[in-house]
């Protein structure tokens, strides 16, 4: 493959040179009163009905014959700004859009290249528009864009208040999460209520369900993959939010005019004040950082250096606490090799960590746990002509798991355990060619090779039976070395997407990809929390490996007002890593005793209806999607519905622009329940346990939920362009019915109010958790 | 440790969460049997307690099973039969005794055979060793002191016991005041694994506060592998929170054939026992 790769571009090379005399028109797509550069810019030859959509930093090239055409350089959000140029020889030019301003008579201005949807040859991609979330109700007024990712078709979320998300058939650990570049491995704060995305900063968020792109690699779902702001390098601002539960600070500003910025924000909660306040024992708080530096050094080169780092405190009185964070540090330089090759070179170090403490006076201990990583990555785009462009590039990346160590108190009963650290080293070299056949048929077609290392400093034990989890026996050990190689893991992922054309409004898409996930999540229950550790593919753990078909049919209606798409998909995971019943996790020296690997099996439909134009915008979306898991030593072997199985999910997400003061917005969600273990009989054992059945995995469902939320956004400043300052309040309204949306179920004894054992004490009963009761909230912000 | 780590997963829960009895609708359970059986050292203790399955809202004792044959072998020779009820106590209907007593002896395996019917339900289980308790002290708590739950009952009573570091051990314990058993909370077991103890058990507080002049008595039992596992199982099925942060509910494993549920513990005991007084 790699071979034939090498060939191709040789191939591609050399028809560029013994081409006719060929002109380029290269440049960025630039937001015109930030300087921001805009991704996924569309720039289109009218006279080629053929284009090129800007890349991850805004960079575009087109290499055409000499000759006058007109471009068209828009973005969603922006007027279009149209070009009749008269190219004979390469031409560099950046274009600078400006804002379209939201008035109250229709949008005039139609541009052709808003059929994205059905022209672009991607499919199962939403892009999530910060603007758009900002406008929509939220749980505590804080914006999130992983509770919007959740309202998307094909997207399941575990429960209200949680932060993990679940990807057409995809456990929570499936979803390769990307902040500049830079895995973050815990996207959640205060267990799930908000997330480490701070929306001030955000300049665009993309998932990819299916149909990923050979230039991502190590995760089996989905990428969601999330690009701060560089920074206004025009003029000084900043914004600043006060929410219910947590503020936010942002500044940014060139450090010198067009040509290098910054851009600093801070988010803090301050629930620990409140709790403080009310002489509660029991702290929490969180905070985010992110700081961003970018450096145009000239037309050919650009440099930015990002940083991020947030973390989670909790304590309990005086008897425990734990705390958690990552922090990243990425590193890119753009640079053009020449106006049709641009390459992006990035170093990220990563670090993820957790640490949990006891004072009590008998089990006082100290346990911290670490995953770290530090990456290369190469990646060019090669623009070789409006219908063809490779993408190719290497990535490297070397892991430490360090999943803890118990550090004992000085009273403590308990002794000093340390596990093992594990080391990886995971390469991937790929290539991907999206190629336009005819006008009606484009194909994007490539591979990744991933080869991936388990490495030493390591003790490997072999086991007598490495599926004895009562009692492990270790019969030998192998030592190896620094670096020394345990066990090396190959595999090919090809990608395969294609779009036909049916008319200028519809078409038809097909995409087939394999993923391959060598980094797993060690954590059973449905929902991860930050003390899961990460382990690597290892002699006791293979590769995940999942393939994923999907067919979808889009159509835009009215101009483009209205986009349609529907999907389907099918997707089946090999190696899927799960646990024994009755695994136990957390600090086992004997943890590969527990590892269960099986099948398993995710299809369904999704149906999206997005009305993007115009006063009142919104969408539908519904899914119906079925997930099922084969796992020996689960379930005694049987097939069994996966933990975030739901059948049917429904969201109605819109917003209306009222006034140039007044937005509302809201969203009405529902979803069915998910699967839970549950009990079908009791029995007695010991003076007086009564403990449950368990016949069935996830054999029990729970009730649907449903609930519907509003936001009220008002901006007292009439003119938003003109003025220096401009303040809005947001008002919401979450669970508007106040609905007791079922969270999880449970079985206990029945007490009374006195916490006394009911009646004899062979009664049961069940409990059900529900979270958020109708709940008001209000942020105020200034943008400055 | 592991509960530390359960309730890390209530923690948000409890900052929040609001709680309310449903019913739920559960299909119609497949009878399964129920073998509980314990030998220790002591002679008087040996049992096994035979009872059925009961449906998650009956009320009321579960059905005993009074016609089964069940005998125990020692070390694959002497064969030692168990009599249903021979007092005919009310409250021991379902419960065996062995006919002329068994004194277990650390070392000795037992075979458990239970016939109910048609259906054969075997166990095997050898004795561990167990350690000795120095002593039990007790300590004066200020704080219960100042707000107690019961009046008077303020005192805690600690364990001291030596801890040998070259075998592995685990132990079940179980704690009385005045000849009942008590726990924290209903749901305790309290089980420990000498993995994670360092060389002594010094000043382990039991279940419980205690008043002056209650007599409180520490039962500690050596447990096999296979029992610690059973009953770490039973806990985290007795104590889960269904499977949403920790893991999904699962039967415990057992050294029951044939899908019966509950155990068959062969225990040796350490007993010991103080009268509360005042330490200050």
């Amino acid at each position: 493959m790699l071979r034939s790769g090498i060939a191709l571009l040789f191939m591609l090379f050399s028809l560029q040179l013994t081409a006719q005399n060929r002109v380029t028109l290269s440049g960025y797509v630039r937001d015109g009163a930030t300087g921001e550069e805009l991704l996924g810019a569309t720039v289109f030859v009218k006279e080629k009905q053929n284009g090129v959509v800007t890349n991850g930093y805004g960079f575009y090239s087109l290499t055409l014959e000499p000759g006058k055409y007109t471009f068209l350089f828009s973005f969603i959000g922006y007027e279009t700004v149209e070009r009749k140029l008269v190219l004979n020889e390469s031409l560099s030019l950046n274009i600078d859009l400006i804002e379209s301003s939201q008035t109250l008579e229709e949008v005039v201005v139609v541009s052709e290249r808003e059929d994205e949807n059905v022209t672009d040859i991607q499919m199962s991609r939403n892009d999530i528009s910060i603007a758009q979330v900002k406008k929509l109700p939220s749980l505590f007024g804080e914006p999130d864009i992983i509770k919007s990712i959740q309202l998307l078709p094909g997207v399941i979320s575990a429960g209200e208040g949680t932060s993990s998300f679940f990807v057409r058939g995809g456990s929570a650990d499936q979803n390769l999460i990307l902040i500049d570049e830079a895995p973050v491995y815990d996207p959640s704060h205060l267990f799930g209520l908000f997330s480490v995305f701070n929306a001030d900063v955000i300049k665009s968020s993309e998932l990819y369900k299916g149909g990923i792109p050979a230039r991502y690699g190590g995760r089996l779902s989905s990428v969601l993959d999330v690009r701060t702001k560089d920074g206004n390098n025009q003029r000084f601002g900043g914004e600043a939010g006060i929410g219910l539960l947590a503020s936010s600070l942002m500044l940014e500003g060139p450090i010198k005019q067009n040509e290098s910025s910054f851009i600093i924000s801070a988010r803090r909660s301050y629930v620990d004040a409140f709790l403080r306040a009310a002489d509660q024992d029991n702290l929490v708080f969180f905070y985010d950082v992110n700081a961003k530096i970018n450096w145009r050094a000239s037309n050919k080169d650009r440099f930015f250096l990002a940083l991020y780092a947030g973390r989670d405190d909790f304590d309990f009185g005086d008897t425990f606490g734990f705390d958690w964070g990552n922090r990243t540090a990425t590193f890119r330089w753009n640079h053009l090799f020449n106006d049709k090759l641009f390459s992006n070179t990035t170093l990220i170090a990563n670090s993820f960590d957790y640490g949990l403490g006891s004072t009590s006076a008998t089990n006082a201990f100290n346990w911290d746990s670490n995953l770290s990583e530090f990456s290369f990555k190469e990646d060019i785009n090669f623009y070789i002509s409006p219908s063809l462009t490779l993408d190719f590039g290497y990535h490297l990346t070397y892991r430490k798991f360090a999943p803890g160590k118990i550090v004992p108190g000085a009273t403590s009963i308990l002794g000093a355990t340390e596990l093992q650290n594990e080391q990886a080293l995971d390469h991937a070299i790929y290539l991907s060619v999206k190629h336009k056949i005819s006008d009606k048929l484009t194909l994007d077609y490539g591979g990744r090779l991933s080869y991936f290392q388990n490495v030493g400093d390591y003790t490997l034990y072999l086991y007598d039976d490495v599926r004895d989890n009562i009692n492990p026996t270790r019969i030998d050990s192998i030592q190896y070395g620094g670096f020394e190689t345990i066990v090396d893991y190959l595999n090919f992922e090809p990608r395969f997407g294609a779009r036909y054309l049916l008319n200028k409004s519809t078409s038809l898409k097909l995409s087939y990809q394999r993923m391959v996930q060598n980094t797993h999540l060690i954590s059973s229950g449905t929902v991860p929390v930050p003390f899961n550790t990460w382990a690597p593919s290892s002699t006791y753990l293979k590769p995940q490996v999942a393939d994923q078909f999907a067919l979808g049919y889009f159509r835009n209606f009215k101009g483009n007002s209205y986009e349609l798409s529907v999907e389907a998909y099918y997707k089946d995971i090999q190696n899927v890593t799960d646990f024994a019943d009755n695994a136990s996790i957390f600090f086992n020296q004997d943890l590969p005793t527990e590892f269960r690997q099986g099948t398993s099996t995710a299809y369904g439909t999704e149906f999206m209806l997005q009305k993007k134009k115009g006063l009142f915008t919104g969408f539908v979306s519904y899914t119906w999607s079925l997930a099922e898991r084969t796992v020996e030593g689960v379930n005694q072997g049987r097939v069994f519905f996966a933990n975030y199985d739901r059948r049917n999910t429904l969201n109605i997400v819109g917003t209306y622009e009222h006034s140039p003061k007044w937005t509302f917005g809201g969203n009405f969600t529902y979803g069915t329940g998910r699967p839970i273990t549950l009990t079908s009989g009791t029995y007695e054992f010991g003076e007086s346990y009564l403990p449950d059945i368990i016949t069935e995995r996830n054999g029990y469902r729970l009730p649907a939920f449903h609930r519907i939320d509003l936001s009220a956004t008002l901006t007292p400043q009439k003119a938003r362009k003109n003025k220096n300052i401009e303040t809005s309040w947001v008002f919401g309204l979450y669970n508007v019915y106040s609905r007791k949306n079922p969270f999880t179920l449970f079985t206990s004894i029945p007490l009374d109010d006195d916490g006394q054992v009911e009646g004899d004490g062979t009664l049961r009963e069940a409990r059900m958790i529900y979270l958020f009761p109708i709940l008001p909230s209000f942020t105020y912000n200034i943008k400055f | 440790m592991k509960r530390i780590v359960c309730l890390m997963g209530w923690s948000m829960l409890l900052l929040l969460a609001c709680e309310e009895v449903v019913i739920i609708d559960i299909e119609e359970l497949d009878e399964r049997v129920i073998i509980e059986g314990l030998i220790t050292d002591q002679r008087q203790q040996a049992f096994v307690k035979l009872t059925r399955s009961r449906d998650f809202y009956a009320e009321g004792p579960a059905d005993r099973i009074t016609n089964a044959l069940v005998e125990v072998t020692i070390n694959d020779g002497e064969v030692v039969q168990f009599v249903h009820n021979p007092d005919r106590f009310p409250a021991l209907e379902g419960y065996y005794f062995p006919f002329g007593g068994l004194e277990g002896v650390v070392g000795s395996e037992y075979r458990l055979s239970v016939r109910i019917g048609e259906e054969l339900y075997e166990a095997r289980e050898a004795m561990p060793p167990v350690t000795t308790i120095d002593s039990l002290t007790t300590r004066f708590d200020q704080s219960e002191f100042d707000d107690p739950q019961v009046s008077g009952r303020y005192y805690q009573v600690l364990l001291n016991a030596q801890e040998p570091q070259d075998r592995d051990d685990q132990y079940l314990f179980k704690f009385y005041r005045n000849d009942t058993l008590i726990r924290d909370f209903p749901t305790d077991i309290y089980v420990a694994e000498d993995e994670l103890l360092g060389g002594n058990i010094a000043e382990l507080e039991i279940a419980g506060y205690y008043a002056l002049d209650d007599v409180a008595r520490v039962e500690m039992y050596s447990l096999t592998r296979e029992a610690f596992i059973y009953y770490s199982d039973l806990s985290n099925l007795l104590n889960g929170d269904g499977g949403l942060f920790s893991p999904p509910p699962a039967n415990p494993r057992n050294n029951i054939s044939n899908s019966a549920l509950g155990y068959f513990q062969v225990s040796a005991l350490a007993l010991d026992q103080v009268v509360v007084y005042d330490p200050r």
